[in-house]
């Protein structure tokens, strides 16, 4: 059975790349194509083999998720052919911008889909080096910073200073802090306090993002890493998102044999930790 | 006086690709991308038009329809809901609170959205409104 994820996240991908390459020549006939298929995808999930319900049940969310970026991809692309000559420079740059900024929102959930059927299948890979993981920590912390101050959260880091060097796949662990940063300021209203520490705990490095955001119940923490599980206080609002993202997290983690899981943070919110052995 | 328009949308995207052909026509455009704060901002503003989202942070846009299709000083306002969510439930719903029209986000082009709800605005679809940039 062709695997779904490896389906869609083909056709997006290259559709998303054809499509910002079509833009550019004035033909957004491909995106549209592309639309039209994500539709029928939604409308009909029996397309794909049985043995799939859970994946079935996700993908009307999947498909919602990538349709999104698309409409807007093409919707600026039209702008752009139809109205040119009548468009100012200020308005060109913001749909040129939003272009990009849709494609890389496609392009995550596309990384995300493969991630995830890689880890299904067993063929997810990592490439340790031997570094410090606290530089990784900060320099990701502080590529949040500016989101951070648009909601008005405080993000502090407070890193053990004797954490040792030793080997993991920095590119990885940059994944899942931008997974579980990323999640942290999207669940925690204006005004929060978002943390991220590492110590040594015995022979692993503990990481833990703290949050006073929604919270977790204690019946969905653990479900939530599992594929296509949001937590439900996370659907009441409006940021979605593919649920695809705590399933890469965990992937990553347990390809360096460590553990990934959440706690509360009391009085308000959620502790993310994920620890990584040092040998 | 240009028409002026009421956008309920939280999403930034939608929004741009949206609001550009709008403001191109000459319509006045007021953005509010808090559910809570649309409500509000009907009863300031007294927009000819309102386009609202449905899936909105802090609120849904069927309520605020309904809220603003109840009140007295707002229920005249046309509202056409410019949603994702296209469901048999929540058409029926926004139908019968008062809503103008349903469009899909996308299925509008947006260089078509200005002719789409220039009737609603009293207007012909080739109104000649001057272009504005």
């Amino acid at each position: 059975m062709v695997n779904i994820f490896v389906l869609i996240a083909i056709i997006v991908e290259s559709s998303v790349l054809l499509g910002v390459c079509l833009v550019l020549l004035q033909k957004s006939s491909y995106i549209n194509k592309l639309l039209s298929e994500v539709k029928r995808l939604e409308k009909k999930d029996n397309v794909f083999d049985g043995g799939m319900t859970q994946e079935h049940d996700f993908i009307p969310v999947l498909v919602h998720e990538m349709r999104a970026p698309l409409s807007v991809i093409r919707g600026a692309a039209d702008l752009l052919m139809k109205e040119a000559g009548e468009l100012t420079v200020d308005q060109i740059h913001t749909l040129l911008a939003q272009i990009k900024t849709s494609t890389g929102g496609l392009l995550r959930i596309v990384n995300d889909i493969l991630d995830v059927s890689k880890i299904g299948s067993g063929r997810f890979e990592i490439n340790k080096v031997f570094a410090n993981i606290n530089d990784v920590l900060s320099e990701e912390a502080a590529s949040f910073e500016p989101l951070a101050e648009v909601k008005k959260l405080k993000l502090d880091v407070n890193l053990e200073s004797d954490v040792p060097k030793f080997s993991f796949d920095p590119d990885r662990v940059r994944q899942v802090m931008n997974n579980l940063l990323s999640n942290a300021i999207k669940y925690t209203p204006e005004d929060g306090a978002i943390t991220v520490s590492s110590r040594k705990v015995k022979n692993n490095i503990e990481i833990t993002i703290a949050d006073t955001g929604l919270g977790v119940s204690d019946e969905e923490k653990p479900l939530l890493f599992h594929k296509f599980v949001q937590a439900s206080n996370h659907t009441k609002i409006k940021e979605q998102g593919s649920g695809l993202g705590l399933v890469v997290c965990k992937g990553i983690v347990e390809a360096h044999k460590g553990n990934i899981w959440v706690e509360d943070n009391k009085p308000r919110g959620s502790k993310f930790v994920f620890d990584l052995p040092l040998s | 006086m240009p028409k002026k328009i009421l956008f309920v949308e939280d999403d930034e995207g939608f929004y741009n690709i949206f609001s550009v052909p709008l403001k191109m026509k000459g319509y006045d455009v007021i953005h509010v991308a808090d559910g809570a704060q649309a409500f509000e901002k009907a009863l300031d503003e007294k927009p000819d038009l309102i386009l609202l989202d449905i899936i909105l942070p802090g609120v849904s846009g069927l309520d605020i329809l309904k809220e603003l299709k109840e009140n007295m000083d707002t229920k005249g306002i046309k509202v056409v809901m410019l949603t994702n969510f296209g469901s048999d439930e929540n058409v029926n719903k926004a139908m019968e609170y008062g809503a103008e029209d349903y469009y899909m986000k996308y299925n509008v082009v947006p260089s078509e959205l200005p002719g789409k709800i220039a009737a609603l605005l009293g207007e012909s679809t080739d109104s000649g409104i001057k272009v504005t940039g």
